[in-house]
């Protein structure tokens, strides 16, 4: 019975809406930026507890080239990336006021939850905790846009 | 021979047995634990080791690249797919260490963990 309400919402919404991936207007964007900031991403007081250093942004590079990259490009700021602008929402770049203005727990919940209804999927499981915070510092010492190259998977 | 070199002698001896036992004492096989990993789990996952002692810790593939990273130990062991990889240590800290597979290996691989159990 859940599943026909389902589905029959979902038809409804794609009949009055269409399934087209068309970017978000700027009120739409404005509306979901602030609840996704001020409500429904959780863990906002959350600390990183690894350490700021050097290493910790070696490890958390090397965990985001795991497959990170394959949305946001080597840089985080989509360099290379062909569907980035082409996804509803768009892809952000990581570098983006949109994205630094999330707290440090804030980000560690989006990698850990992902986020409903845009792309990002939930990491939870498969990467580990260390791995997850190491790529919230590393976050935030981006290298320059287009300083890393594009990935391998679009080079061929 | 006289007093003097009997004392000197026996010097000799008592200094040659206490090297030896030292040099002996020193070289005591490190405590051996062997750990086989797979995707996406280790076998077996905990050990009990003691503080102080020294540990030979085997990791051994059986399928993919892995690894195994003890933050808190410094420990960061890598094994390429099928062949195993070792490091020596001697825990200076008790506790309750957990560590994760270091090289990413699959969709299992935030979940697959090893437990040190380092007792006094």
């Amino acid at each position: 019975m859940l599943r026909i309400a389902l589905c029959s919402t979902i038809l409804c919404a794609a009949a009055l809406g269409g399934c087209k991936a068309t970017p978000p207007g700027r009120f739409e964007s404005r509306i979901a930026s602030f609840a996704k900031h001020r409500v429904l991403i959780g863990d906002r007081d959350e600390k990183n507890p690894l350490a700021n250093n050097a290493q910790t942004i070696a490890d958390g590079k090397e965990a985001f080239s795991h497959y990170c990259i394959v949305c946001h490009g080597n840089d985080a700021q989509n360099t290379g990336v062909p569907f980035a602008d082409h996804m509803s929402p768009p892809i952000p770049s990581l570098a983006s006021a949109e994205v630094q203005t999330y707290t440090d727990g804030q980000l560690k919940w989006i990698l850990d939850n992902g986020i409903f209804p845009s792309g990002m999927p939930a990491s939870k499981g498969i990467l580990t905790d260390d791995e997850l915070w190491s790529i919230v510092i590393y976050l935030r010492h981006l290298p320059a846009a287009g300083s890393q190259g594009i990935p391998d998977v679009y080079n061929h | 021979m006289n007093n003097r070199a009997l004392t000197k002698a026996f010097a000799c001896v008592l200094a040659i047995l206490t090297v030896g036992l030292l040099v002996g004492h020193t070289q005591a096989a490190p405590h051996r634990v062997e750990v086989h990993v797979k995707r996406f789990a280790f076998t077996p996952n905990e050990a009990t080791v003691k503080r102080g002692e020294p540990v030979l810790l085997v990791l051994s593939s059986e399928d993919a690249n892995h690894g195994l990273r003890f933050r808190q130990l410094n420990i960061d062991l890598r094994v390429n797919k099928g062949n195993s990889a070792q490091v020596q240590f001697t825990p200076d800290i008790t506790g309750d260490f957990v560590g994760h597979c270091s090289v990413f290996c699959g969709s299992g691989h935030g979940g697959m963990t090893f437990t040190l159990h380092v007792v006094n």
